[in-house]
């Protein structure tokens, strides 16, 4: 997973202060309306009795997995994945199912349930800033981050600097970068002081969610033939027995018959 | 792309919806002209502007993001060390500031009863006139002395100064001794300076007594602590509330509210009867510490662990670590420290620990100065000599507040009393004074007195909803405002869009009214551009090479090693303050014991949030759509005792008002403290997003002045809370 | 229709004054439901119903797609049974099991014109292909199936309107249909189960097996069977007809053996995946489990194994009202009440922080719309088509003991 070249953010909930620069900058830059959001805080934050306690808080928004389950799910096709990396929407393909909101098991795809016919309802999701990092700036959201919580750049670079920082720091990190394989690893890699869990994180296994599902649909085609087959034999079969069954039972008619007529 | 613009692209770039241009006058758009004769806007008027942040007081370098004529995002400029490239979330909810639907975009004058939000519009020269009219006679009839003038500092101040001081009038009303007038004055006692500069970059070991700097953003030196904080250094958050700067710190310390005093005398206590302190430094660099070692002995930190429910050894420890850090620790000396009436103490013996550390020249230096002599400024003749009295007690009750600085709660409490005379006027600007003197009540009285209030304001905010004139200040994003000196630059505000309605600069409101008040001669500029070329004519750089970069660069003389030298009396830094002596106080920081509240009230608490800025950002709906709903926190397991739950309305008392406000309740909280973040509970019905969004605290501060720095003591306040 | 005049004349004008109220009241309901499905392509999803980011699919999901396929899976079973195994002593039951499908799978696509955002853009699963989408896949095989249906029941339509021609002429051509209906059939059944496969996280173990397009398939044969039977029964007892209590006995022979096979299936599944620890130690996910399978297979299974129950009209009824109970509460449990959205957010804006679901009485009303509009066309098929056909035959009394 490490090899892939492509876009990612680093995220060390050590460094976040929760200011929410980040989702000011993001609603602006992409024009997000007031009652919609791509990025927002997630996790349990406080926690425990004074004064013994402790926060953290994580900036959640699309993670661009490598194996996105929202692009394996959607009947049109309206997600694609760009090969530097960001997973991105097609709302002119979008029929308003949203299976995608059910596939990512992050939560993420955002839907307008407040929009008619006309207007149009589609899915929102946080789509890395392209008028941004095809142009050499940062997402909006790392550049204006005053803590540098956020950190953009090549997925491999990044991975690195995640583990170096565990290193440099063992006592203050969980020794673990979330989403360097999660569901086959993901854009969004976390660095965190507290479980990921508390970060409102699920544990995902290193094989991508989707595959059980891909796999299935992959013998939908081979099975609908065969069975199909199956069906038409056996169909025919019937049909063969059936029209024999029926022929002995004429010539038993007849051959009775027969027997029964005076010479 | 056309390469001229037509008639109809001109009117579609100067024409917001809000304001109408009068019909019929054609409004050339001089700010997309000019940008585009630098090179900073394309044909379709879309590029990058260089300007200053005003979401909060610190300033930070913007480029304003351009398109067709709107701004439509601002990013941090990398060049401004404010900034860094940073923008906080306030800093990036500008566009909302100007393009708030609820501007004020015309003068307004009051046709209704004051209070009642009812206004006609006007043009500005009605309104100006009046504004003058009413100035005018108010000197005649009762002397200059009876108009007042104030306003929260920013970048225009030195006109606002320069009119109340042509004006004649002494009595000038800032924001200061809200905030941090125990930490200046203590400064000024102690350095010479009103605050020496931070420099993190080397720092082991921090001690925050409050400053919340991850939430009261500062964007470069909240990122400095981070990066501190990221090598590893150790940061001691001492906060009543488990604030986000708690958070992040490698310890807090829930002490009581008003012993913070005691928290450090104890440290000086231990450093010194352990001889921990720098002695070379000490011994070459200050005087009066025999002073100090004869006074300290009783601050024991068994002693002030009773009274700050921290304990001895904890305290003992810290003391011990902060002066083994040394020089590399930093006792940050706060921001808004006007919490008792013995912060000033505090400051001191915070200031008084830096030196014992010895670290000036490692973490703190002397400020690069904003009142600079390197930039020009327009001619003008001497000021009349204002022969009155101050209304706030500055010098003959304060002695040690600078003028400049004041003591804005002690003017409001002359203009109820009438002593030492009754002021008639008041003319604000840039200023909510309405939310943010503590009083609420007292200070509406103070406006009742008044026979004319005018006010500058983008918004109607609470002060201009009061007032009789509104003049309509165009926005940060839409104006000129005169150089700010950062480090070695001095920064430019410009206009990156056209000026929506009818808003003008301050710089053209205090001209305007200067000369229908027969003050032309002081405000000898013909616009904004004259003005900032008269300020740039000493540096030899260009207008337009300015506005292209952002700033201008100043010659400095940028010494690797700063001065050992400060401006005090003895030149060096004062552990005595013989100043402070002479004026019959303690020369050296001394324990005075703060109020404490009766068995059935709390600490009434306030501070900041990264959400909003003091009193003028609620409205702003980038920032209301990403705000916790402001309520009373209340530690949960008090709460649970009172019967009380989250979100149950209460009724919170103090001897200056009451209010209703829903509950917070939180374990981040001493059980013994009830906060409200300040800002909210609007009365305005011009703030349509604001009104009615939360309570406001001001309606519960008792006003409390220290006697030496003249700052409020906003903590002081003690509260009750019951169920409604 | 021109019948023996006495008996049926005198049922016939009962039918007529009974028939009436309850035409009104499905009517209204109708009505309500069409209003507000307007009401929802104006102002949006969210005017309508409690549906939010954190429960993107409810009711509509749960009961008109979920459980409406899975009602119609009779049309399928009947097909089957008569054209390719040529059983033709069933045929008495196969124009209803049609009928029912039919217009069970028309209530799907109306439910979805209602629950997607974008009904206009529905035939776009007929052009964008992403073929690794189970939703499209049902999607496909749901239009094409209503089509397929469409074929299978055209007959009686022209039937009733004495076009013998046309009816004899798809008559003739009907078995590829019959054939690509199972087929289409068996893949959309089970699909629906693998539609919950790409969130395995979010279903609760005791559901989530890879193998739940297998279970799916095998409770829709059940659920197909019980559907049949209740369809019987309740036209006998309504349209005051005989019951075919023999052939019904005959097809809840089956029963039992299918169910056998899925509890089989179904607690192998959870021992080899070693999810039996979750099966009494997680509170309202046990219960939901338990009572699923108690009520929709145990139960039904012993019941439809009495050959005394199987043969009363009163037992074969029961049994399937219980079983489809069971069964139904497995849709609900699998599309809904076990699914656990991210519930980790502490902070959102708001606009955005429902994560708890309960329908809300616009959304009820629309699934009630619907169904009725079900009823309302069935009963009108079975009078004035011949639904019903052979009626000669079975007049057996319906209340055999």
């Amino acid at each position: 997973m490490t090899d892939i070249k492509h876009k990612a953010f680093l995220f060390d909930a050590t460094r976040c202060i929760d200011c929410r620069a980040c989702m000011v900058a993001c609603s602006v830059e992409n024009q997000i309306p007031m009652n919609k959001t791509r990025i927002w805080v997630a996790g349990i934050g406080l926690k425990g009795e004074f004064p013994n306690l402790t926060h953290a808080s994580m900036v959640y928004h699309c993670m661009h997995c490598n194996e996105p389950d929202c692009l394996s799910a959607c009947p049109v096709g309206a997600y694609s994945k760009r090969p530097d990396g960001p997973v991105e929407y097609d709302p002119s393909k979008c029929i308003g199912c949203r299976y995608c909101m059910n596939a990512c098991p992050f939560g993420v795809p955002h839907f307008d349930y407040d929009k008619g016919l006309i207007p149009g309802a589609f899915i929102d999701k946080c789509n890395l800033c392209p008028q941004r990092i095809d142009f050499g700036q940062g997402p909006a959201c790392v550049a204006t981050c005053p803590t540098e919580a956020l950190a953009y750049g090549e997925r491999a670079d990044l991975v690195k600097e995640a583990h170096a920082r565990i290193q440099a720091h063992p006592d203050r990190y969980v020794d673990h970068v979330y989403g360097e394989f999660e569901n086959g690893g993901t854009s969004y890699l976390i660095l965190s002081h507290v479980p990921f869990q508390e970060l409102g994180l699920p544990d995902l296994p290193e094989k991508p969610i989707k595959d059980v599902s891909e796999e299935v649909m992959g013998f939908t085609i081979p099975f609908a033939l065969g069975w199909g087959a199956v069906i038409t034999a056996v169909a025919a079969g019937v049909a063969i027995y059936n029209k024999q069954a029926e022929t002995r039972e004429k010539q038993a008619e007849t051959t009775a018959e027969d027997a029964e007529e005076p010479k | 792309m056309p390469t001229t613009l037509s008639r109809r692209d001109f009117l579609k770039v100067g024409g917001a919806a809000l304001g109408a241009a009068v019909l019929g006058q054609f409004i050339p758009p001089r700010v997309a002209e000019a940008a585009r004769a630098n090179g900073l806007l394309d044909a379709t008027n879309s590029g990058y502007i260089p300007s200053m942040c005003e979401m909060c007081v610190w300033r930070c370098g913007v480029l304003a993001k351009v398109q067709e004529g709107r701004v439509v995002k601002l990013e941090g400029n990398p060049e401004h060390p404010h900034s860094n490239g940073k923008l906080c979330p306030r800093g990036q909810s500008g566009i909302m500031n100007t393009y708030d639907p609820d501007r004020v975009l015309t003068p307004l004058i009051r046709v209704g009863e004051r209070g009642k939000g009812e206004f006609r519009k006007a043009s500005w020269n009605e309104a100006l006139d009046l504004v003058a009219q009413n100035m005018l006679d108010i000197k005649q009839k009762h002397g200059p002395e009876a108009m007042i003038f104030s306003s929260t500092h920013n970048l225009s101040q030195v006109q606002f100064e320069n009119l109340l001081n042509a004006f004649g009038s002494p009595n000038y009303g800032t924001q200061r001794s809200l905030c941090f007038n125990a930490m200046i004055v203590s400064n000024l006692m102690t350095y010479g300076m009103e605050e020496p500069d931070r420099d993190y970059s080397k720092l082991k070991y921090i001690i925050l007594t409050g400053r919340n700097l991850m939430e009261a953003i500062s964007t470069s030196e909240t990122s400095a602590l981070s990066k501190a904080i990221a090598r590893g250094a150790k940061v001691v958050s001492l906060d009543p509330r488990y604030t986000k700067t708690a958070m992040k710190s490698s310890e807090w310390l829930a002490i009581r509210p008003g012993t913070d005093l005691a928290f450090h005398l104890a440290m000086l206590n231990v450093i010194i009867s352990e001889r921990l302190y720098k002695a070379y430094f000490v011994t070459n660099h200050t005087i009066g510490f025999d002073k100090l070692a004869n006074s300290i002995s009783t601050y024991t930190p068994e002693w002030a662990a009773t009274v700050t429910d921290i304990p001895a050894d904890t305290i003992r420890r810290i003391a011990r670590e902060f002066a083994a850090a040394g020089p590399y620790a930093l006792a940050h000396n706060g921001w808004r420290t006007s919490n008792f009436v013995n912060s000033f103490q505090t400051e001191r013996a915070i200031a008084i620990l830096n030196a014992l550390a010895g670290n000036w020249g490692v973490a703190m230096f002397p400020a690069s100065g904003e009142e600079s002599g390197v930039l020009g400024a327009p001619p003008q003749p001497p000021y009349p000599r204002a022969s009155a009295q101050r209304l706030d007690g500055v010098p003959w009750k304060y002695p040690f507040v600078p003028l400049k600085i004041g003591v804005f709660q002690e003017m409001r409490e002359a203009v109820i009393s009438g002593s030492p005379y009754q002021a008639h006027g008041w003319f604000i600007s840039r200023q909510n004074p309405a939310m943010s003197l503590p009083d609420r009540g007292r200070t509406l009285q103070a406006l009742g007195k008044m026979d004319f209030i005018a006010t500058i304001d983008i918004l109607m905010n609470d002060t201009s909803w009061f007032s009789d004139v509104i003049l309509p200040e165009a926005s940060y994003l839409e104006r000129y405002d005169p150089l700010n000196i950062v480090g070695d630059k001095a920064f430019l505000r410009q206009p990156v869009i056209e000026p929506q309605g009818e808003g003008k600069s301050a710089l053209w409101i205090y001209k305007e009214l200067g000369t229908r008040l027969g003050l032309a001669d002081y405000f000898q500029y013909s616009d904004e551009e004259d003005y900032l070329k008269q300020q740039l004519a000493p540096l030899g750089v260009s207008l337009d090479e300015v506005r292209q970069k952002g700033y201008a660069e100043l010659p400095g003389e940028n010494s690797e090693f700063p001065e050992m030298a400060w401006s005090t009396p003895s030149g060096k830094i004062e552990i005595f303050s013989s100043t402070l002596d002479a004026g019959g106080f303690a020369g050296v920081p001394q324990w005075e014991e703060p109020p404490v509240p009766k068995p059935d009230q709390f600490y009434l608490l306030t501070g900041k949030v990264a959400q909003s800025t003091q009193f003028g950002s609620q409205n702003n709906q980038l920032l209301h759509k990403y705000s916790d709903e402001p309520r009373l926190w209340m530690n949960a397991t008090t709460a649970k005792n009172l019967g009380l739950e989250d979100y149950d309305l209460v009724e919170v008392a103090s001897e200056a008002g009451r209010i209703q406000v829903k509950l917070e309740a939180t374990q981040a909280i001493r059980q013994d403290c009830v906060y409200m973040t300040p800002g909210y509970g609007h009365l305005s019905k011009g703030l349509k997003t604001a009104y009615g969004w939360g309570s406001s605290d001001s309606d519960l501060h008792v006003t409390y002045s220290d006697p030496i720095s003249g700052g409020q003591a906003l903590s002081q306040t003690f509260v009750t809370v019951k169920k409604i | 229709m021109k019948m023996k005049l006495n008996v049926d004349m005198e049922v016939v004008v009962q039918e007529r004054l009974r028939v009436r109220p309850l035409v009104i009241v499905l009517l209204a309901l109708m009505g309500i439901a069409f209003v507000i499905a307007m009401i929802r392509f104006v102002n949006g999803i969210g005017a309508v119903s409690n549906l939010s980011s954190s429960y993107p699919w409810g009711l509509w999901i749960s009961f008109d797609l979920f459980t409406g396929v899975a009602i119609s899976s009779g049309g399928f079973l009947m097909a089957g049974t008569v054209y390719i195994l040529q059983l033709k002593q069933f045929k008495p039951l196969l124009r209803p099991s049609v009928l029912t499908a039919f217009l069970g799978y028309i209530m799907v696509v109306v439910a979805l014109l209602v629950d997607l955002g974008h009904p206009e853009r529905i035939l776009y699963m007929m052009i964008h292909w992403n073929h690794t989408s189970v939703l499209l896949e049902i999607g496909i095989c749901v239009m094409t199936y209503l089509a397929v249906l469409a074929i299978e029941f055209a007959p009686v339509v022209f039937e009733g309107l004495k076009w013998q021609k046309f009816a004899h002429f798809i008559h003739r051509f009907i078995m590829p249909f019959v054939i690509l209906g199972v087929v289409l059939s068996t893949l959309h059944q089970s699909s629906l189960g693998s539609l919950l496969l790409i969130q395995p996280a979010k279903l609760y173990p005791l559901w989530w097996t890879p193998i739940l397009p297998v279970l799916f398939f095998i409770s829709a044969l059940s659920i197909g069977l019980a559907m049949i039977i209740l369809e019987s029964s309740l036209s006998a007892r309504y349209f005051r007809r005989g019951l075919e209590s023999h052939l019904l006995e005959k097809l809840a022979r089956a029963i039992p053996v299918v169910l056998a096979v899925y509890i089989l299936v179904k607690f192998s599944q959870l021992v080899i995946s070693g999810d039996t620890k979750y099966l009494f130690t997680s509170g309202m996910m046990s219960i939901l489990f338990w009572a699923e399978i108690i009520i929709g297979a145990v139960v039904p299974m012993i019941l439809f194994s009495i050959k005394r129950i199987r043969s009363n009209a009163n037992g074969l009824l029961a049994g399937a009202v219980i079983l489809l109970a069971g069964m139904i509460l497995n849709r609900f449990n699998v599309s809904w009440l076990a699914v656990k959205h991210p519930d980790p957010l502490t902070y959102m804006p708001t606009f955005m922080s429902n994560v708890h679901y309960i329908p809300s009485l616009p959304e009820v009303l629309v699934s009630v719309g619907i169904f009725s509009f079900g009823i309302l066309a069935f009963g009108l098929a079975a009078r004035y088509l011949p639904v019903f056909e052979n009626e000669q035959h079975e007049t057996h009394s319906a209340s055999g003991d």
